[in-house]
């Protein structure tokens, strides 16, 4: 060995050995070990200063009054406001995934016009010569319940001679058909649900889906000694908490109502309207017990219990769901029984020419839309009613991604709720009249433009931007426009004048027979809001809470009790295909004893082949199953009574 | 035997000790600042003018907020309550003398009236600072991206509230034993605030920020503060070490 390589390997030891003593190799390593958690890729947190900002959400078709949570000015969550009569702290599971579905990847990025990018100038422009080509055969959709936008829309319409205004089907529409159609009330029928000691659910599944369900849940909380009654078909969520549960089938209900009616008349009750005469005569004579209890399936005794307990109460109130006929019998009732129903006035509008409330909710969507131009407002009608849709041109305004937009023809991005001037005023059920308001939270993530203003471009109707629309509602109404933004809700304890009302009893008589379709079994569909509504799909957080009785896999479950299965030769995890209406639904069976024997339950709002992981693809649509039929008597159109042939496959 | 003794005159220990030197002195000496690379914040904030000249309060900036939470670095929308330049204004006048609002440069060469008018700062030096400032970031709606000195990741949760109380005089009693994690000058004329025993010592002072020494490896701040400095303070301090204590 050379006397230099072995004083270089000397060294080369001496060095290394060197090295470990000081903090090089230490250090070295420390810092490699940090740099292996520190991958681009990692997610990093904002910083900055948390706050909570007081808005509306319009996810669940009656709107929820939220706080977004928010750091450094970008939101991160949501949460109830419990400054806010309708949320009470509480909030629904869509609106709970609001600023999920804000930064979702299926939001809608730039106006779209047959599928290619265009200027939101030139939408304006292809939407003007649109309409000037059609004339007064234009037509709106709306699926905002709620909100002054629904003020512009119509002032649209009414500035080209149409009122082609039409809701999504929907309690609040039922009710007043009911209420200011067949009764000649006026303003909204409310419940008090809090102060009832007596509450009749007819068919409204109040603690799960049905109207301002995050109110309905804290009144029920807040009422410790009222005694809650749920009729139907199903023993829903709902049913599960209340003090009883009524199995009657869905197209019966008016009947069952009735048939109340009928002992609570016998306790000498009455209501002075113009026709309680010819009212009692009718119930008397052709809804007694036992005509209830041959068209229904449901006893005269426990007609009777029922009867007997609203007659006890000093507040009772029966709330209806579903027809009519049945919003009807069930105002009726509360008309005699003369407890917490409350009739709510109608705000103050924003803009002239604008329609009220109820003459929105006059048109029939159901009975079909056939427009030159359709203009459809955060609503899914592809989704749930596609054969009634026709028109030359159509112009989608939402969020996100649906069938609706997927087949219109202009597509333009709406801002989220979070994102833009909301409000909402007084859904359907609540006891008061009330007006909460939000302004945006933080600036629209993609191309998005409010459609009030975009329909303010459109025409002259008074107002340059849709803010100016909210300022002036809240004029009109008399509210606070720093308090409601703050969180407050401004509500009105007036109720409007009864004095005209009737009881519907000419066309009730007829209206409340029992009409039930030709197929094998009753279809009994049901929402629940983890699982989405007609209009809005599930969101982001919520499929983890959607139970194997909906859904097991990408198979919607269907339920049914033993006796109807065995009747029908399926048994638990059967797949079977269920038909009716215009199509048919596959679906797993799932044994549940709380279904009216004969009767199959179906969750709505699955099924969808437009939009994000978390629901295109997942189960499927009852609404292709649903069978629109008249509504005798009424002249409105129902899904109650649809029903449904099995087959195993 | 010649090679052997060879080996025995130029063996021996004396080239391990070479090497042993060697590496000790370059390792302690060299290397360890070969780890950092020096990067300037991304505009010459004075602390001294702030300070000593306005008269402003360290907390005037960095205060904590109502619900205990920790400011830390002032934004924009505090700073612009003294550097009065209205954004919409300054904007659209950049746009009406047809420069592109994203070229800094000639946006400050230009000298717009909407800007220069509402400078605070008096010598060229300083109004250039502030220039930059307001350009690149206060104008374009921008937070500055500030280089904090004593990053922690997120999984770590470092609460100033809780630290609020740290007394550096009644810590002075264990100056020895915290002198491997704080900066034992602190102790020599204790500061009335704190702040000194994490922070860089004395930046109030300084005129121009010092560099932000960025560690090539990891790519933290060569002041963060590793968890065994946490633990060696919090065990002297008979707090808990319990790892939720800091990783929620």
């Amino acid at each position: 060995m050379s006397v230099a390589r072995r004083a270089f390997i000397q060294m080369s030891v001496g060095a290394t050995v060197g090295i470990l003593f000081t903090p090089t190799v230490w250090t070295a390593l420390d810092d490699v070990s940090i740099w292996t958690q520190n991958w681009p890729w990692i997610p990093t947190l904002k910083y900055g200063e948390t706050a909570s900002v007081p808005t509306v959400s319009k996810m669940c078709e009656s709107g929820c009054a939220v706080k977004v949570r928010t750091v450094a000015g970008t939101a991160f969550g949501t949460e109830g406001n419990v400054d806010n009569p309708l949320s009470g702290g509480g909030i629904c599971p869509l609106c709970a995934n609001g600023v999920q579905t804000m930064y979702s990847p299926n939001r809608i990025k730039a106006p779209m016009l047959a599928g290619k990018e265009i200027s939101w100038d030139e939408a304006r422009t292809v939407v003007a010569e649109k309409l000037a080509a059609a004339g007064s055969k234009v037509a709106v959709i709306s699926g905002d319940q709620t909100g002054t936008i629904n003020e512009v829309f119509s002032a649209l319409l009414a500035s080209k001679g149409s009122d082609a205004f039409y809701a999504m089907p929907c309690e609040m529409q039922a009710a007043d058909k009911a209420w200011t159609g067949l009764m000649g009330g006026s303003g909204q029928v409310g419940y008090d649900l809090e102060n009832a000691d007596a509450v009749l659910l007819a068919g409204a599944d109040a603690l799960e889906s049905w109207g301002p369900t995050v109110a309905n849940l804290k009144a029920f909380a807040a009422n410790k000694s009222g005694k809650f009654i749920f009729a139907g078909p199903v023993q829903t969520r709902t049913a599960a908490v209340t003090s009883k549960w009524v199995p009657v089938p869905t197209e019966g209900m008016a009947a069952f109502t009735l048939g109340i009616c009928y002992y609570v008349m016998q306790a000498g009750k009455s209501v002075p309207a113009a026709d309680f005469e010819q009212f009692k005569a009718m119930v008397m004579s052709g809804y007694t017990p036992a005509k209830v209890e041959a068209a229904t399936g449901v006893k005269a005794d426990v007609m009777a219990d029922v009867a007997k307990t609203l007659l006890a109460a000093n507040n009772p109130v029966v709330v209806p769901a579903g027809s009519v006929a049945g919003a009807a019998a069930a105002f009726a009732l509360n008309l005699l029984l003369g407890g917490a129903m409350t009739v709510l006035p109608e705000f103050g509008k924003a803009v002239d020419g604008a329609m009220s409330r109820s003459d929105m909710l006059q048109k029939d969507i159901l009975q079909g839309v056939d427009a030159d131009v359709l203009f459809i407002y955060e609503a899914n009608p592809m989704y749930a009613l596609p054969e009634q849709i026709k028109a030359g041109f159509t112009v989608a305004f939402d969020s996100l991604n649906t069938e609706t937009t997927a087949a219109a023809d202009l597509v333009l991005p709406t801002p989220h709720s979070f994102e833009r001037f909301e409000d909402l005023a007084s859904p359907y059920g609540v006891a008061a009249a009330s007006y909460s308001l939000g302004a945006p939270i933080s600036k629209p993530t993609v191309n998005a433009m409010s459609a009030g203003d975009f329909v303010l471009g459109l025409a002259d109707l008074g107002f340059e931007t849709f803010e100016e629309v909210v300022d002036a509602k809240v004029a009109a109404i008399g509210a606070d426009k720093d308090e409601l933004v703050g969180g407050a809700a401004y509500v009105l304890e007036e109720t409007p004048d009864m004095s005209g009302v009737t009881l519907a009893a000419s066309v009730l008589g007829k209206a409340a027979v029992p009409v039930k379709g030709t197929g094998a079994v009753a279809l009994a569909p049901y929402t629940l809001l983890n699982v989405g509504t007609a209009n809005q799909a599930t969101t982001p957080n919520a499929p983890c809470t959607i139970s194997n009785n909906q859904l097991i896999g990408d198979s919607m479950v269907v339920m049914m009790a033993s006796v109807t299965a065995k009747k029908l030769g399926v048994g638990v995890g059967s797949k079977v295909k269920l038909s009716g209406g215009s199509g048919d639904c596959e679906a797993l069976v799932q044994i549940y004893e709380g279904v009216l024997p004969g009767v199959v339950a179906a969750p709505l709002g699955m099924g969808h082949t437009v939009g994000d992981e978390f629901s295109k693809g997942k189960g499927d649509n009852v609404y292709k199953i649903l069978t629109v039929s008249s509504e005798a008597a009424t002249g409105t159109s129902t899904w109650a009574g649809s029903t449904v042939n099995v087959a195993k496959i | 035997m010649e090679e052997r003794r060879t080996s025995k005159r130029c063996g021996g220990v004396l080239p391990f000790i070479i090497g042993f030197l060697a590496t000790c002195v370059l390792g302690w000496a060299v290397i360890p600042g070969l780890f950092f690379e020096e990067v300037e914040q991304p505009v010459r904030f004075s602390h001294a003018i702030h300070v000593d000249d306005q008269g402003m309060e360290c907390d005037s900036c960095h205060y904590f907020r109502e619900d205990g939470t920790y400011a830390g670095f002032p934004t924009n929308e505090g700073c612009a309550d003294c550097h009065a330049v209205d954004p919409a204004e300054a904007m659209e006048a950049i746009a009406e003398a047809g420069i592109d609002p994203t070229d800094y440069d000639a946006i400050m060469k230009a000298e717009i009236g909407a800007i220069e008018d509402n400078l605070a700062s008096e010598s060229e030096e300083n109004k250039q600072a502030e220039r930059e400032y307001v350009v690149k970031y206060l104008i374009q709606g921008k937070e500055v991206p500030w280089l904090n000195y004593q990053y922690q990741p997120d999984n770590v949760f470092f609460s100033h509230q809780a630290h609020a109380g740290l007394d550096i005089a009644e810590l002075a009693a264990m100056k020895n034993e915290l002198s491997s994690v704080v900066d034992a000058s602190v102790f020599e004329e204790p500061a009335e605030q704190n702040c000194n025993l994490c922070h860089l010592k004395d930046i109030d002072k300084t005129d121009t920020p010092p560099a932000f020494e960025r560690n090539v490896l990891s790519g933290y701040s060569k002041m963060t503060m590793k968890m065994w400095k946490c633990e060696r303070c919090h065990a002297l301090k008979g707090q808990p070490n319990a790892c939720y204590t800091c990783h929620k």
